[in-house]
């Protein structure tokens, strides 16, 4: 808490040296989102279609399609060796067809994986319109991420969950987020990078992701080869089969 | 021609290309080798899988991928280092695994220290030579908990909470041993057969961790893909 305090304490220092207003929460949060192309163009995108490649390790490469329209749907289809499983949530619950070793029938999706698919729910990040989708938004001060420096975040989730998410100084892209999972029953801290950032019909996307989980060798990367801004996304695409309540 | 005969042993020369889809979500591309008024099994190139009729939401009768790599594969010459590299890394990108191993391998009887070949053939590189994934962890000090290699303090951090979360358990059931010790047969059946499914689920099956991009899968699909053919 102490080493928060002094961070943003030097910040401000820093920026009065300079007659440049320290930074808040609400300005670095505005340069991240004109940064990203503004509100009104994020606030356009009603669905959203994001084609690539999933790298696990050496000889392992999945394609990978992530789907997402509001309010709240998530549907992510992996493609390994000509079979396709499917994960999907409503917004509220989830499910998924996993045929990879020959089991055809629709199961509920792990809790852990609903987790995973409710933060993704949000089409345009969890920052855009933190206020008012009940989220807390803390400065916690700065830090260097791959050498630049970045402000740090801490999203207190109205689900209850909680992230940081770093916003570069300079390009004021989002360039990491950590947050930690119960995974096989332990707590794991994984942090999300983001590189590559392209503007895509004139929203901010980063096209690779690297996801590295604390204590663990291997990264999964993911490419982003296209991106498609407000598709055709048909409601059944995210329909729960019956029975499964 | 030698290459074209691999090919044939390979993958089964059928007659249609399909794609099989299921009822509710997921789809399996391949060749039918087999269907019945009961069930439909797919060869996917890396194995056969077999789904009831009554989960076959759709079959599409058409040309898939594997049609285009047999006809692409059997262009090449056993000596063409680029045209398999580029044969692989297309198989690659279509998520056929083993087809681009398959082309893999090819590009390493002529260059045995290819980097691309290598690494698809899931070798890493350690101080100049071609080693597993398990070699090289090992080398650089990670050592495997659990069915998943991490460093030695996360490893130690596990295991203390694993050794908690046991000790607790093992007090609850004490207590509960206690207040119904006629039910403690039946409980150590449970515990031993919950036991067996721990132990069997901790075989190493690459985790993967999604962390904000894509979930649901996690861990690597070893079915038909990583299966003998």
């Amino acid at each position: 808490m102490c080493g928060v305090a002094s961070s943003i304490a030097l910040a401000a220092l820093a920026m009065a040296a300079t007659g440049a207003p320290p930074p808040t929460v609400d300005s670095v949060v505005s340069d991240y989102i004109a940064a990203r192309g503004g509100l009104a163009k994020i606030r356009s995108l009603q669905t959203l279609r994001q084609k690539g490649h999933a790298f696990a390790g050496p000889g392992r490469e999945a394609v990978v399609v992530r789907e997402l329209k509001r309010p709240g749907k998530v549907r992510f289809e992996f493609t390994h060796q000509g079979i396709t499983g499917v994960y999907v949530t409503d917004g509220t619950k989830g499910w998924q067809v996993a045929p990879f070793h020959g089991d055809a029938s629709v199961h509920p999706m792990s809790e852990d994986a609903v987790a995973d698919a409710m933060e993704q729910a949000d089409i345009e990040g969890p920052l855009i319109d933190w206020k008012a989708k009940g989220h807390v938004v803390e400065l916690a001060g700065r830090e260097t991420i791959g050498g630049h420096d970045a402000f740090k975040l801490k999203v207190t989730l109205k689900s209850g969950g909680t992230r940081f998410d770093y916003i570069d100084a300079k390009t004021h892209y989002e360039v990491r987020t950590e947050m930690t999972r119960e995974i096989g029953g332990r707590p794991v801290r994984m942090e999300t990078s983001f590189a590559d950032h392209r503007m895509t019909n004139g929203i901010l996307f980063p096209r690779t992701i690297e996801v590295a989980a604390a204590g663990r060798p291997n990264p999964l990367r993911i490419v982003v080869d296209s991106i498609e801004l407000n598709p055709t996304i048909s409601d059944e695409r995210f329909k729960r089969p019956a029975g499964l309540d | 021609m030698r290459t074209l005969a691999a090919l044939v042993v390979l993958i089964p020369t059928l007659a249609a290309a399909d794609q099989v889809f299921l009822k509710d979500a997921g789809s399996v591309e391949g060749r039918i080798v087999e269907q019945t008024a009961t069930s439909v099994k797919v060869d996917v190139g890396g194995g056969i899988v077999g789904f009831p009729m009554d989960r076959v939401d759709r079959i599409v009768k058409g040309r898939c991928a594997l049609d285009d790599y047999e006809d692409r594969a059997s262009k090449l010459g056993p000596k063409d280092l680029a045209g398999w590299k580029k044969l692989g890394r297309w198989a690659a990108d279509q998520g056929l695994s083993a087809q681009a191993k398959h082309a893999y391998k090819q590009v390493l009887k002529v260059d045995p220290n290819d980097a691309d070949a290598n690494a698809a053939m899931g070798l890493v590189q350690l101080d100049g030579k071609w080693v597993t994934e398990e070699e090289s962890y090992r080398a650089r000090g990670y050592v495997q908990y659990d069915g998943e290699w991490m460093t030695p303090a996360e490893a130690q951090i596990a295991q203390t909470r694993e050794a908690n979360d046991r000790a607790r358990r093992d007090a609850e059931q004490r207590a509960r041993d206690a207040e119904a010790a006629t039910r403690e047969a039946e409980s150590r059946a449970k515990e031993a057969e919950a036991r067996a499914k721990e132990a069997e689920s901790r075989q190493y099956n690459y985790p993967m961790y999604w962390g904000g991009w894509g979930y649901g899968v996690s861990t690597w699909p070893a079915g038909p893909a990583g299966g003998k053919r």
